[in-house]
């Protein structure tokens, strides 16, 4: 549950506005009140899927319209109240959500949104081919409280505030729970996230199924302002295109976006269309649109984001300002333990795998390899670039099926598994290009790795400060992920790998771009997880720092396993010279 | 000028009350021996043509009625339009409506709003303010919702179908020697449209011994008509309904079936509404491939408005009258009749004095009388089919009407 403290301001914003529009009396300007809260929550909808997600939906009038026509068929065919027909809509548009999301999802970035642009469009020809060209909602003289149809104009704008009000407190709720966190981590890295453990593909369908019950429920509501219902005036281009218009004018990704782009851009075009329309016709879209693109230009973010950014350069947050001062805000990694780790050869295995292929059409990147990895073991794979190292990590945590072959964990075969799934089994995983979640701060994106084991949030944060200590970054766990060094950046991926409390740590390339000392410090971080019970693989193709921290190697060349074996034995094989330098330099090898 | 100020004082001071403002400002009109009419019209977006052309007929007759003496009941009080901008959309329709009952408080009538759908909207909100509106739009909806202060001028979608089918099958007797069997419908899936064929298929056919042989309906703006023309031509029947809305359709089907040789009367092309009468259909297409066309459509410049058609032509540089010029002209004598009827500028008492009104034989709608019944419906309503003549579409029916006689194209 959100503290009452951050729905403050929403309650005062929804308290002031309906002060002001109980003081107005002319209908007409009180029908652009009613439509401001109606168009903001459309955005909140929209804002709640693709803001948070970043899958962009140019189709959100599908639901719209469902909602819409909902209410308005509802009542013709069924003689329903609306009080009644806004839920069912709700309803309706939620399952809208699930059918349309389940096969949607399976397209990404702007795939994704061309998709979402057709289904709109399609029910929109088929609402006409049924013949709802044009459909009002039937007047009651003699029970209008019942079916929603006021005589003081006021009360439809308190009815939209209220939604409006409802939808901020379900967005802030979702935004500070794991749904909300989950939703960001797809955003800004669907990949890391399902690395991290996160199912992606079941967040994303809760994520439209709500935000389609949204959306439907204020379709319905509009239906019941507008009176008239027809497919163009709640399926079209423009509906979509109005949630996207209000949501990125005033912020993606966050409650107050649709709010300040509705209360800003609804009365701007509803006056220019009233004081300029009849002298200069057009005029109004012509400035509107001038509008839209200044604040493209100048805060391409959207309002919410430039106005915070202004804010907190101009006032520092003094949190921020403390350590600055007093200490270096870089990684300290806590002195090594000097006790040696027992060597783990002989022990017991966690991780096999037996003859795992994959091709690329006529690429074997991946052929018949098989190893195993013992318990308390640190496993380098190494190979010059290209031998197929990260492939197969690739197949290891699920990001792609094996052809051919085994991944058995724990003697179980999880091979073909999807990432998240495998991640739930104990394997954890960084990337050899830096996934982070630029916009959070060091500690939100290691909780993202954390909801795999945690049930309560309480609990996903604790993993997340224990797993932050453990690389030695505490200091700076606050700051954001966008502003951090090469090494940090490494250090924040392995704490979030570390936060799913993971038994098997897949690292790929983690020293690469550190310059000497860097690599050490990373290093020692490295050998004090291994102490502490965890069975590593490590990817790497500079031999150098390898050959301190691994007890064992495979080598890989073209795909195949080339030799494998104990440090001294394999930086000896002629093989793998010949793999890393060429043949003339195996004769020079000492020997 | 200084009724303007009065509006925006009222605009402003937002906490004075609606209903303070409104027995202010009619005290004031009184006064000002002025009376305001609304116009409800699309002057922006993509039908702001249409509701151009719909000012200039209430400008005309504005003028001629001021012209005359104004308002006689009213110590000749003159009439004035308010003009607003219904935009594009039935949002936009509806919220300039609100506009329009909230701000122009002293309103005595308006006209609107082009398209059924925007009117529609635009009635739900004037209708709870008791403000009359007249419309020409077609929608048999707009009057079969129970509401007391909307009236239709033109004869209703499904009564203008049943009206023009026995016209059309006798001038193709009279004019061929055999009577048509086969029909084809090309209708768009806009709602006037969709409403003409489905009373058509619902029984209007079958009344009138036509058999249904091609029902196509199609979404507009159409791309290519290659596919439509092909079943026309592979079914040759004896008649061709085409009911666009959209300019570039009608192009675009007349080109086509040009090109595969059904065109200029192989297959009689019979439309219903105003989009292939438009005057912009000749900057397209030649007047050749236009000649013998006909169209069913409300109301149309016609014989008795040949002074208007000068009028409208030299002031405006509109080639020919179309039902949106014709039809906006009569409103303003109707709301003119009805004020000299009610005898005070009151919306609730001109809405009275048309329904109760009974002014005779109708001058500038087709047929009928100005009489409204229960519905709102104009008694008698007819409706007008026009041909395209060497370049002008003109009205052809009915003959009362009639600037030329009607052609049957030869076959």
């Amino acid at each position: 549950m959100p503290q009452l403290r951050s729905l403050l301001p929403a309650i005062l914003f929804t308290i002031a506005y309906a002060a002001v529009s109980l003081s107005v009396t002319n209908s007409y300007y009180q029908l652009v009140l009613t439509l401001v809260p109606v168009w903001a929550v459309f955005g909140l909808s929209w804002n709640l899927l693709s803001g948070y997600t970043g899958l962009i939906s140019f189709g959100h009038a599908a639901f719209f319209g469902i909602g819409a026509y909902t209410t308005a068929l509802g009542q013709i065919y069924f003689d329903l109240s609306p009080w009644l027909l806004i839920p069912i809509a709700a309803m309706l548009g939620g399952i809208a959500g699930l059918l349309i999301g389940f096969p949607t999802f399976r397209l990404q970035g702007h795939y994704f949104a061309l998709a979402m642009l057709a289904y709109p469009l399609a029910i929109l020809y088929v609402f006409e081919w049924l013949g709802f060209q044009e459909v009002t909602l039937p007047m009651k003289r003699d029970a209008p409280i019942a079916y929603m149809q006021f005589g003081d104009p006021r009360l439809y704008t308190l009815l939209a505030l209220a939604i409006m009000l409802a939808t901020i407190v379900l967005t802030r709720i979702i935004e500070q729970s794991r749904f909300g966190m989950a939703l960001l981590a797809i955003k800004q890295n669907e990949a890391a996230a399902e690395a991290a453990g996160i199912n992606t593909l079941a967040w994303k369908l809760r994520a439209i199924t709500l935000s389609g019950a949204i959306a439907a429920a204020i379709g319905a509501f509009y239906a019941q302002v507008l009176l008239v219902v027809t497919p163009q005036s709640v399926f079209g281009m423009l509906v979509s295109a109005q949630a996207l218009t209000v949501a990125m004018f005033g912020g993606v990704g966050t409650v107050w976006g649709p709010v300040i782009g509705s209360v800003i851009l609804i009365p701007l075009a509803e006056i220019l269309h009233a004081e300029a329309g009849d002298r200069f016709p057009g005029i109004q879209g012509v400035i509107f649109g001038f509008a839209i693109i200044c604040v493209i230009l100048v805060a391409p973010e959207g309002l919410f984001w430039k106005l915070r950014d202004l804010l907190r350069k101009r006032f520092p947050r003094k949190a921020n300002a403390a350590p600055d001062a007093s200490q270096p805000a870089t990684a300290t990694v806590t002195p090594l333990h000097t006790e040696p780790r027992k060597r783990a050869a002989g022990s017991e295995v966690v991780l096999e795998v037996r003859n795992l292929s994959r091709s690329f059409g006529g690429l074997k990147a991946v052929q018949n390899v098989s190893f195993k990895l013992h318990k308390n073991e640190i496993l380098g794979i190494i190979g010059p670039n290209g031998a197929g190292k990260t492939t197969l990590f690739n197949l290891l945590n699920g990001f792609l099926r094996p052809d051919e072959g085994e991944v058995l964990i724990d003697g179980r075969n999880m091979s073909g598994e999807r990432p998240h799934t495998i991640c739930e089994a104990g394997i954890g995983r960084t990337f050899q290009v830096m996934r982070p979640f630029l916009r959070m701060s060091i500690l939100d994106n290691v909780v993202v790795g954390a909801y795999v084991r945690a049930k309560t949030e309480d609990e996903a944060r604790k993993l997340a400060a224990d797993a932050v200590a453990r690389v030695g970054l505490s200091d700076v766990a606050d700051r954001v992920a966008g502003e951090l060094s090469t090494k940090e950046l490494r250090l924040m991926e392995l704490a979030r790998a570390l936060a799913g409390q993971p038994r098997i740590l897949l690292l790929d390339e983690t020293l690469a771009g550190l310059g000497h000392g860097e690599a050490d410090e990373v290093v020692a971080v490295i050998r004090q997880l291994a102490r502490d019970g965890i069975t590593i693989a490590i990817i790497e193709h500079t031999m150098q720092a390898m050959v301190r921290l691994v007890d064992s190697f495979v080598v890989l060349d073209h795909g195949a396993v080339i030799t494998e074996g104990e440090p001294e034995v394999v930086t000896r094989d002629n093989r793998v010279i010949e793999a890393y330098l060429g043949k003339k330099w195996v004769a020079h090898a000492p020997h | 000028m200084t009724g303007n100020f009065q509006t925006k004082v009222t605009r402003r001071t937002l906490l004075a009350g609606a209903s303070s403002a409104l027995i202010a400002s009619r005290a004031w009109a009184q006064q000002l021996s002025e009376v305001k009419v609304g116009l409800l019209v699309p002057i922006s977006g993509m039908y702001a043509r249409p509701g151009t052309v719909m000012r200039h007929g209430a400008e005309m007759a504005i003028d001629h009625i001021n012209a005359q003496g104004g308002i006689k009941a009213l110590g000749g009080a003159k009439m004035k339009l308010v003009v607003l901008d219904s935009g594009d959309s039935t949002e936009k329709a509806k919220n300039a409506a609100q506009r329009m009952v909230a701000q122009e408080t002293d309103l005595v009538a308006a006209s609107g709003a082009y398209l059924s759908s925007f009117t529609l909207a635009v009635t739900e909100v004037t209708e709870r303010a008791n403000l009359p509106v007249l419309t020409l739009s077609y929608s048999d909806l707009i009057t079969d919702r129970g509401f007391k202060y909307v009236f239709q001028t033109s004869a209703t979608a499904g009564s203008q179908a049943r009206q023009a089918l026995p016209q059309i099958i006798k001038l193709a007797e009279s004019a061929s020697g055999k009577r048509p069997k086969t029909v084809a419908i090309l209708t768009d899936n806009t709602a006037a449209s969709v409403a003409s064929a489905k009373s058509m298929r619902e029984g209007l056919l079958a009344e009138n011994q036509l058999q249904l042989i091609v029902d196509e309906t199609f979404t507009p703006p159409l791309a290519d008509a290659t596919s439509l023309v092909q079943k026309i031509r592979s079914a040759k029947p004896d008649l061709l309904f085409f009911l666009p809305t959209v300019i570039s359709d009608a192009k675009l089907l007349l080109e086509k079936m040009n090109e595969f040789g059904l065109g200029q009367g192989k297959i009689p092309t019979i439309s219903f509404g105003i989009a292939i009468a438009e005057p912009d259909m000749l900057q397209t297409v030649s007047p050749e491939l236009l000649q013998g066309v006909l169209t069913c459509v409300a109301s149309w410049g016609a014989k008795g408005h040949e002074a208007l058609i000068a009028e409208l032509k030299s002031r405006y540089k509109e080639p020919w009258m179309t039902q949106n010029a014709i039809s906006t002209y009569g409103d303003m004598w109707v709301i003119k009749d009805a004020l000299e009827k009610a005898g005070k500028a009151d919306r609730v008492a001109v809405a009275e004095a048309l329904r109760s009104m009974d002014a005779g034989p109708s001058k500038y709608y087709p047929l009928g009388e100005i009489k409204f019944d229960e519905k709102g419906r104009r008694l008698g309503a007819g409706m007008t089919i026009v041909q395209w003549q060497t370049g002008v579409p003109v009205t052809v029916f009915p003959p009362q009407l009639a600037m030329a006689q009607p052609f049957w194209p030869k076959s």
